[in-house]
This record gives structure tokens, sequence and C-alpha cells, in this order.
């Protein structure tokens, strides 16, 4: 049997990075200048620039197909040829692969450069289709765009071109038409360089080269659809977007991805009121341009068939579609009725972590001024707490990660669960050479580039977080000593209690110079949820509800009630025991969501009353009292905050299906014919009263995210947040000593409500599968790919058994809420047995 | 859990163990693959891809990109007719057509016996003693269509384990490029390079 861990420390590969590049966005203390001549006007340039960089800074537009600014330069195209003075004379050479010298004389349009351009350009058409008319990139084509704008107009080329078979699928999303590709390395560098799953590469040579996968091995990367986004051609195509518009007929608005609580930024085209794509948008503080998946095609539920249109209540046992007023009338009066009967204490609220701060800042002032309770929460018993999470002291940036010496991630496999900071994590260790320490109890998607890797039985955290301490593992302590550590912490496993993280952080801001905490949770706006106060033991701007919290917001909300409120676990045992007897739930599933379901359909089986504000009916809201339709993402406008505490902006620009209404709407309304109105008159008006109200968000107008700080704003913007919670460090309970322990931890596509009705993304859950290092499934009779049984005290059920190196022995890793997976609870305790056919 | 022979897997540690960083291995333990299998399988492949620990799509990327790692069974000789120019000048062409003909194999062909391919190949630095051809990557210069015929005749009835350059070229050539050149005995096994460190040579230890 394994020990409590095992260390392994591997060499990390430092990839050499040309200069210029990447190292010019690092810029520390401000670059060093030199002077060169671009088409004969001076210019002032970051020394050790590249020319097509330097040059497009200063207004000089070189045209190019492979090069990219966020990766590195190859030189592939030869489309940025200019001619550059040499000690031989003039001479041709790509902007993309040389670096500016003082004195440097740069020519991008004389005849000489133009002839070159109009020569590449021609090679580049003598095998790519003329089939502009019926492919989706063009429109926004830069062969297409750059042809009209750089080439000869005319080609000599009377030879029959290239055919391969198209267009081929290398993925599930992603449609590959090699006819079309100008072998520009673009998508291969990117799931080499950026996503770090090369399953795309060059094949054969000279004139038949194509890119494509290996055989039966297909492009299944959470990072794909990237390669459409800037494949320079037609080549990559998406499947799901494949003929269903133009460019020209689309209409646009930035925002942010709502899957991933790092918000990449990105565009939102519709044509027709119908959301038809999502495309990464470039920001520094966050995406660099990148979307996952998830963030890319995880919209389709909001045009699925089985949106709620109509507010449902329940008549003879059956839901059934009525209106607003008749719906909101029947919960006002409901709530007045038990409110006279037993106060505020019998209410509960959970969820809001899926909207924006205004939608949260209604739920908060809701259940505070008309429910009269602190019994709300948006995190579904998954979370750590919400002080450490909302106001830990040191907190941190995502840009932080660049400049440290050590990064220490121990927390979630940050491919599954949060796969825009993976992305930033990988750079900083694959580009920038950060050392990377992860801390996981199996394989992670980090641990190619990380320096350093332990590993730890489920639930024996705690355990090694003492060794640590007593010195045992000396390189690990080192790391951590270095002058700037930036941990990333969270909950690894449901087997690891909330406290473990915020007690590595504590471990960390003791041990390291300068230490910087990026605490993760789940749920696209769970951090702006609690900063908005959808926490017992938050009000909004985090401020804790002790008297002079309670005080400050009388004058706008009138005193918030005094009692301490319960989290999610408490108010669903609550429900169990009668103790409350009205839950409203706003978009949340808990009987999918929480990490022991049995407790959540126990309250759902013997709640009093319940109330839903939804896209959809779910597990949890099917036999709910009252349904109100809600608006979704893009149907709304408002602001969301990140897990850096970054505010931005996200847009409306599709209309809700039906009658459905945005969340703040819903409470304004009801909370009027409550006789206790919150005076919310629209989502800009919420934004100024919170800018008010909330200490943290002091300053944080619309007008200033859209017009001063474009990249988003850190909150607090001066130094008044209110709270700052210092990490405390806690015993945690002893490792269980069990032969065999679950280590359940969650996937990028799972079974939740939104990706169950993505057709794109559903067929990519996992499903039910469990799994089991060889050694392991020797022992239980498991063979690869067949069923096994797991049981553990909470439940039990059948599994596809997957022989896995990376689950280490003792290890038993079942990915949770996965269609036709039984849920498992949080035991760590399991049995594994071979089912006999 | 590697599917190679016991010998083969103590080479490719071997070879790993020479370079700084695994990958770098990639391309003799592609030739290993071949050794091992005959020709270049795609199980081949991803058997690389596991012991240098990079994807199958870039150890495919290295296999297709050079046309001496066969895709396809390959016969027991492979005999590879340069027509490159100085060949080409010299009768190369003439050279193949003459193996093609007595062999009954066009050019990127195996014969249905499994015991000859034939191939044209772009220039293979024999260009002093064209034309040239050589059978399993030995070599031999010098050679004309009726030396080629003898070549295909005697490999159909002579069938030798090992092929070895100097015996050959006494045997089928002419002219060489340096006469004076180091006599080496080891020949080739397979229709793949022979190297000591792959294990591919004919007659290890002789020189």
């Amino acid at each position: 049997m394994p020990g409590p861990c095992q260390i392994a420390v591997s060499c990390r590969h430092v990839a050499c990075t040309a200069s210029g590049g990447l190292g010019v966005a690092m810029g520390e203390a401000g670059p060093e200048h030199v002077t060169i001549t671009i088409d004969g006007v001076s210019h002032e340039v970051p020394a050790g620039a590249l020319v097509i960089k330097a040059a497009q800074d200063r207004g000089t537009y070189i045209p190019r197909f492979c090069w990219h600014e966020r990766m590195n330069p190859v030189g592939m195209c030869r489309m940025c040829l200019v001619e550059v003075q040499g000690p031989r004379g003039p001479m041709l050479v790509t902007a993309c692969t040389n670096n500016v010298a003082d004195g440097m004389v740069v020519d991008t349009r004389g005849p000489t450069v133009k002839k070159a351009q109009e020569a590449v350009l021609e090679f580049l058409l003598a095998n790519h289709p003329l089939d502009c008319p019926v492919c989706d990139k063009g429109g926004e084509c830069p062969l297409q765009d750059q042809a009209f704008s750089h080439g000869p107009g005319e080609s000599r080329f009377v030879e029959i071109k290239r055919n391969f078979a198209k267009p081929i699928p290398i993925s599930d999303l992603v449609l590959l038409d090699r006819e079309r590709c100008i072998l520009c390395a673009r998508c291969t560098r990117f799931s080499d360089e950026i996503s770090g799953d090369p399953l795309i590469e060059f094949k054969s040579r000279a004139n038949v080269t194509e890119v494509n996968t290996f055989p039966d091995l297909p492009f299944s990367s959470y990072f794909s659809g990237n390669t459409i986004q800037i494949c320079p051609v037609g080549a990559l195509t998406s499947a799901q977007y494949r003929f269903r518009a133009r460019p020209w007929d689309l209409q646009m608005v930035e925002s942010s991805g709502m899957h991933d609580t790092a918000h990449p930024r990105l565009s939102v085209q519709v044509s027709q009121n119908e959301v038809l794509r999502l495309v990464g948008v470039d920001n520094d503080a966050t995406n660099h341009g990148w979307l996952s998946d998830k963030d890319r095609f995880g919209f389709q539920y909001l045009t699925s068939e089985e949106r709620l249109t109509m507010p449902l209540v329940r008549q003879d046992g059956q839901l059934v579609e009525t209106t607003w007023a008749e719906a909101l009338d029947r919960v006002a009066e409901r709530i007045g009725l038990i409110r006279d009967e037993d106060g505020g204490e019998v209410f509960a609220v959970i969820g809001g972590g899926h909207g924006t701060n205004e939608d949260a800042y209604a739920i908060s002032k809701f259940a505070r001024v008309v429910l009269e309770t602190n019994n709300v929460d948006a995190r579904l018993d998954d979370a750590l707490s919400s002080h450490f999470l909302a106001a830990t002291a040191d907190r941190g940036l995502i840009a932080d990660i660049d400049g440290a010496d050590t990064i220490l991630l121990w927390g979630p496999d940050l491919k599954e669960e949060h796969p825009t900071l993976y992305l930033r994590v990988r750079r900083a260790a694959q580009e920038l050479g950060v050392r990377l320490v992860v801390i996981h109890p199996r394989a992670t998607g980090l641990d190619d580039r990380a320096s350093m890797k332990l590993t730890y039985r489920p639930g024996g955290g705690f355990a090694l977080l003492d060794e640590v301490a007593d010195g045992k593992h000396p390189e690990l302590r080192q790391a951590l000593s270095a002058d700037r550590v930036v941990a990333i912490v969270g909950q690894a496993s449901f087997a690891d209690g909330p406290q473990l993280a915020e007690s590595v952080a504590a471990y960390v801001r003791n041990k390291a110079g300068s230490a910087r905490i990026l605490p993760l949770a789940r749920r696209g706006n769970i951090f702006g949820a609690l900063d908005m106060g959808l926490a017992p033991d938050l009000l909004p701007g985090r401020v804790a509800p002790d008297h002079a919290g309670r005080a400050a917001l009388a004058e706008s909300w009138g005193e918030p009630p005094a009692a301490r409120g319960k989290d999610t676990r408490a108010m669903l045992e609550g429900i169990d025991s009668g103790e409350i007897r009205f839950l409203l739930l706003v978009g949340a599933d808990p009987v999918r969501d929480v990490p022991d379901p049995r407790r959540a359909l126990l309250a759902m089986d013997s709640a009093e009353y319940v109330v839903s504000i939804d896209l959809f009916l779910n597990d949890s809201n099917r036999e709910a009292d009252v349904v109100l339709p809600a608006a979704g993402f893009a149907e709304k406008d408002g602001t969301v905050t990140n897990l850096e505490g970054r505010v931005q902006k996200v847009n409306v620009i599709a209309p809700i299906p039906g009658q459905g209404r945005p969340d703040w709407a819903i409470l304004d309304d009801l909370a009027e014919r409550a006789g206790r109105p919150i005076g919310l008159a629209n989502a800009e008006s919420i934004a100024k009263e919170i800018s008010e109200v909330a200490p943290a968000y002091t300053g944080i107008t619309w007008d200033h995210l859209e017009w001063e700080a474009r990249d988003g704003a850190v909150v607090p913007l001066s130094g008044s947040q209110p709270l700052s919670h210092i990490p405390v460090a806690l015993k945690g309970d002893n490792a269980p000593t069990a032969p065999l322990l679950l280590h359940v931890g969650r996937t990028l596509y799972d079974d939740g409500v939104m990706l169950r009705h993505s057709p794109s993304l559903r067929p990519l859950a996992r499903g039910a599968v469990v799994h089991l290092n060889p050694e392991d499934a020797k022992k239980a009779g498991a063979q690869d790919g067949h069923p096994v049984r797991v049981v553990t005290s909470h439940g039990e059920g059948e599994f596809s058994a997957i022989l896995d190196e990376g689950t280490p022995e003792g290890v038993v890793y079942v990915p949770f809420n996965q269609p036709g997976g039984a849920p498992l609870g949080t035991d760590a305790v399991v049995r594994v047995t071979a089912v006999g056919r | 859990m590697s599917h190679w022979s016991e010998a083969t897997q103590e080479r490719a540690r071997e070879i790993i163990a020479r370079y700084p960083q695994k990958r770098s291995a990639v391309m003799p333990l592609l030739y290993l693959a071949m050794a091992e299998e005959g020709y270049l399988t795609n199980e081949g492949m991803e058997e690389v891809a596991r012991w240098v620990d990079i994807t199958p799509a870039q150890v495919q990327a290295v296999a297709t990109f050079y046309t001496m790692y066969k895709r396809r069974p390959t016969g027991r000789y492979l005999v590879s007719c340069c027509t490159s120019i100085s060949c080409m000048l010299l009768g190369g062409d003439d050279v193949l057509h003459a193996v093609e003909d007595e062999s009954g194999v066009p050019h990127g062909e195996t014969g249905a016996d499994g015991l000859l391919s034939v191939e044209h190949v772009e220039c293979i630095g024999a260009c002093g003693g064209a034309p040239a051809v050589q059978v399993n990557y030995e070599l031999i210069e010098g050679v004309t269509p009726d030396k080629a015929r003898d070549l295909v005749r005697w490999l159909d009835t002579a069938r030798p384990d090992v092929v070895n350059t100097d015996e050959m070229q006494e045997l089928f050539g002419g002219v060489r490029s340096f006469d004076w050149a180091i006599r080496e005995g080891e020949g080739a096994k397979g229709p793949y390079p022979a190297f000591q460190a792959l294990g591919t040579v004919g007659r290890e230890g002789e020189t």
C-alpha cells in the first residue's frame, strides 16, 4: 500500500522564447528604446521588439498569416517580407522573425517588397481553392483580405490544384478542409505552445503536406475552438457554426464568458435574434484572446426548445402556465403569510452565482429586506469560506503569476475546472520559466510543465501540509520560501474539507517573501455574488454583517436582519427538519450540484414551498410550487466580478424568449407585491446603487467600465474594502486508512443543465466512468472498458472502468455529475468490484 | 506496457539515455519500430510516442516527413535506384527500368512474393560513381542495366541473409567514387539502415 503521499520530481522543460515576441508583453520596467525608420519615418520602438510588432504598434500594418501576437514566431508563410538595409545592401527579411536594431531602415511598401508580397500570395493561391462564396471564413478571412490588399490580382497558375477529401471532422467540434490550408502552423503551434495537447501536426512533406491528426486519435482538446478562430483561411471551421451565417450579417457585442470564473472576454455574435457563435477577444488581464470550448460552444442552451417561456404555478399537482401577475401574487401572498407566522428565520435563498452582480444585489436585498433573512448562499456546499473567497488578505491578480518565482497550485485540476487560468499558468511555466508546483491527488493537466508534483491520498491533505511544515519536503519548502509566491488554492477533492485550502494559504503567507493568494471557486459569477452579499456572513461590498456593517446599510435598506444566517448545507438540512418553510432557488440545481445529493433530494422532497427562478426545469425545481422564467447570458446587461476581483461589463444582444425577465426585475416586482418595495428600476441604476452602497465597489459604474476601464476594474479601487480576512491555519481530520479511497473531481464537460441543453457539448461528457490504477484494477478483477460496481456509504452505482496510470494506487477517481453516473457522496472509503457478465 | 521484444526495449532505453531530452530519440526509435515489425505501423508510432513522451501525431509528423520510414510492408530487399541528376545523365533511368522489367515490380511497389521492393530515390551521395543503386541501403556504384538485371536475379536465387556493399560492388558494380574507401563487412539484414546502436547490422563485430 502506498504511503500517505508520493513525491515525484521531474525536470522542467523551459522552451526558449524567441527574443521579442512574448517577452515584450511582460515589460516590467520601462524597456529601452531604439530608433528605427519605417517607410522613411523615424520611430522610437522598444529594443528587441519584432519588426512586425514594432511597425504595427506605430501604425504600419505588415501583412501576415503565420505570425500571431500570442505565439512564438516561425516565419513560415513569408507574407511579412520587408526590405531592410543591411551591410551588404538591401535585403528581404521576414518582419516576424527579425528584431529591431538601432538605426534599422525598414521598407514595407516599396517596389521590391510589393513584388515579393505578390509572389508569395500567388504561390499561396496556387493551391487554395477559390470557394470563398461557400466558405465560412469568407468576409472575415485574412487570406481573402490580403489577396485583395496586397495580391497581384491575377494568377499565372493554370495547373490543377491539390485535391483532398473535405471537410473531414478532426474532432466533434472542428472540421478540416486541407485544400484551403496554407500551412502556416498557427493551429499546430497553438495546440503545442498554448494548450499543451499537440494532437494535430503536419503530415507528409512538400506538395502533399497536410495538417492532420493521428488515425483514430481525434483532436479532442478542451481548447480546439481557438484553432478555428486563429486559422487565417477557412481550413478549420466550426461544426456548430457551419453555414449558419455570413460575417457581414452578424451583429456583435463584447461580453465575458460565464462558464469560467476568470471571465474570459469574448464577442457575442448574433443573427436574426439568435446567438450563433462566441469569439475570443484579446484581454491582457484574463484570456489573451483564448476561450475554452465550453466557453466558446456552451451557449446553445440559450435557444433550446426546453427554455422556460412562461411563469408556471402548481395546480392539481401539475405545473401550468399562467400570467406574471398571478404567479407573483401567489408567491407574495405566501411570503406574507409565512413571515407573519414565523419571521425571517424560516426563509432560505440558494443560488445567484450564475447571474450578474446586479441580479445578485437584487437577491441579496430581497432576502434581507423582503424575506428578513440572512439565510442566503450562492455557494452550493462545495466552496471555501466566504470571507476567504471574497476578502482574503494578499489576494492576487491573474497577472501576478507571470512575474512569480513559484506558483503553488494546490486545488482542482485547472484544465478541468478553470480553463482560462490553466492557459495562463501553463504559459507562465512553459514560456516565462516560472517554477510550478502542483499538488493534487492524481495526475492533472499541468503535470508536464510542473517542476515539482506531489500526490496525496484523498482526505490526506492536512497530513501532507504537516509534513511540509515539519520539513519533510525540503525542496518544496524551499520553493515556497521564494520571494514572490502565488498560491492558487481550492478544493482538490470532495474528500478534502474546505479548510485545507485556507490552511495552505496561511502556510504560504508565512513562508514566502511576498505571497499572493488566488482562492478558487466554481460557478460563473460566484465572486460577484459573494461581493453582493450572497452568503450568510457577508453584506454587499465585502462587509461583515456585524453591527457596524448593518448600520451602514440601514439608511438605504432599512436595518438588515441581525440573526446569524445559514449556509447551503444548513439550509438543506433545515428544510428537511422543518426549520425552513420557504425556499427560493435562483439559477440553482442543488440536486445536481451539491457534493452529497442525498441531502438535496431529501430537502426537495420535504420542502413546504419552493419558488424557482431559472432558465429550465431541472431536477431540483421539477416539484417546485412556482417556477419563473429568467433571462440568460447575452439576454441582459450588467457587471460581473471574476476570481481576482475584476469587474467587467456584460452586455445584452439577444431577446429573452417568451416572457422571461431578468432576476432583478422579477424580484423587484415580487417585493412590490409583497408590500416591501426594494426600488430597483433598471440594471444600470442598480449598478449605481451598488457603487454607493457597497464599499468595495465605490466608483465602479457602467460609465467607468465602458469608457475608462476597458479591461475591467479590479475592486477595490482604493483602500475601501472594509473586510480583510487573514487566512487561518486549521487542523484537519486524519487521513482515512482504508486501502481504497474515493476521489471525486469535476470535469469540464458534465451533466449540468447548461451543457445538457447544448447539443455540441452534451456528447462530450465523460459518462459514468471510474479511473482505476492498473494494480487496483487487477485486485478488483476489473478490465479496461468493462463495468464495475462502486460502493460508498453514501451511494453506489455501476461505472465503466478506465485503467489509468495517472491515478495512484489506492485512489479511485470518479468524475462528478456525469450522465448515467450515480452520485457517490463525499465519503472517502470506497469498494470496487468487477461486474460479472 | 511495451509490445516490443526485451532486446528492442533495452536498445530503446540505451538510445534515449544518450539525449538530454527524450524526444530527441524519436528518429532512431522509429527505425527500431521498423526493425521490430518490418515496417512502420500505427502501433509502432504509438509505441515510439509512449517511449519519448510526445503525442502520436507528433511522431507521425516526423515519420511521414522522411521517405526512409516505410509505412507499408516492404520486401525483404529494398532496391533503390538513384534518378537524380548525375545518375540520370549516366543512365540511371535505364537502370531503374531494367530493375523494374527484370523483377516485374514497378517502382514504388513490392512484389507479390514479398521479396523485392523497388523505388527510385533522390541523390544518395554517390555522384562520383553514378549511376548508383542501393539494396537495403547498401551502396553499389557504376551499375549498368545488364548488371542491374544480374543483381535482381542474384537476389532472387541467392537470397542472402545479409547484403553487403563491398560484396555487391564486386559482383554488380563498376566505377566507384572512392576505391580507396575502407571496406566494411557488416552489411544490412533488412530493409532499414544498418546501425550498431539499432542492432540492425548484418554481422555485428565484423569490419
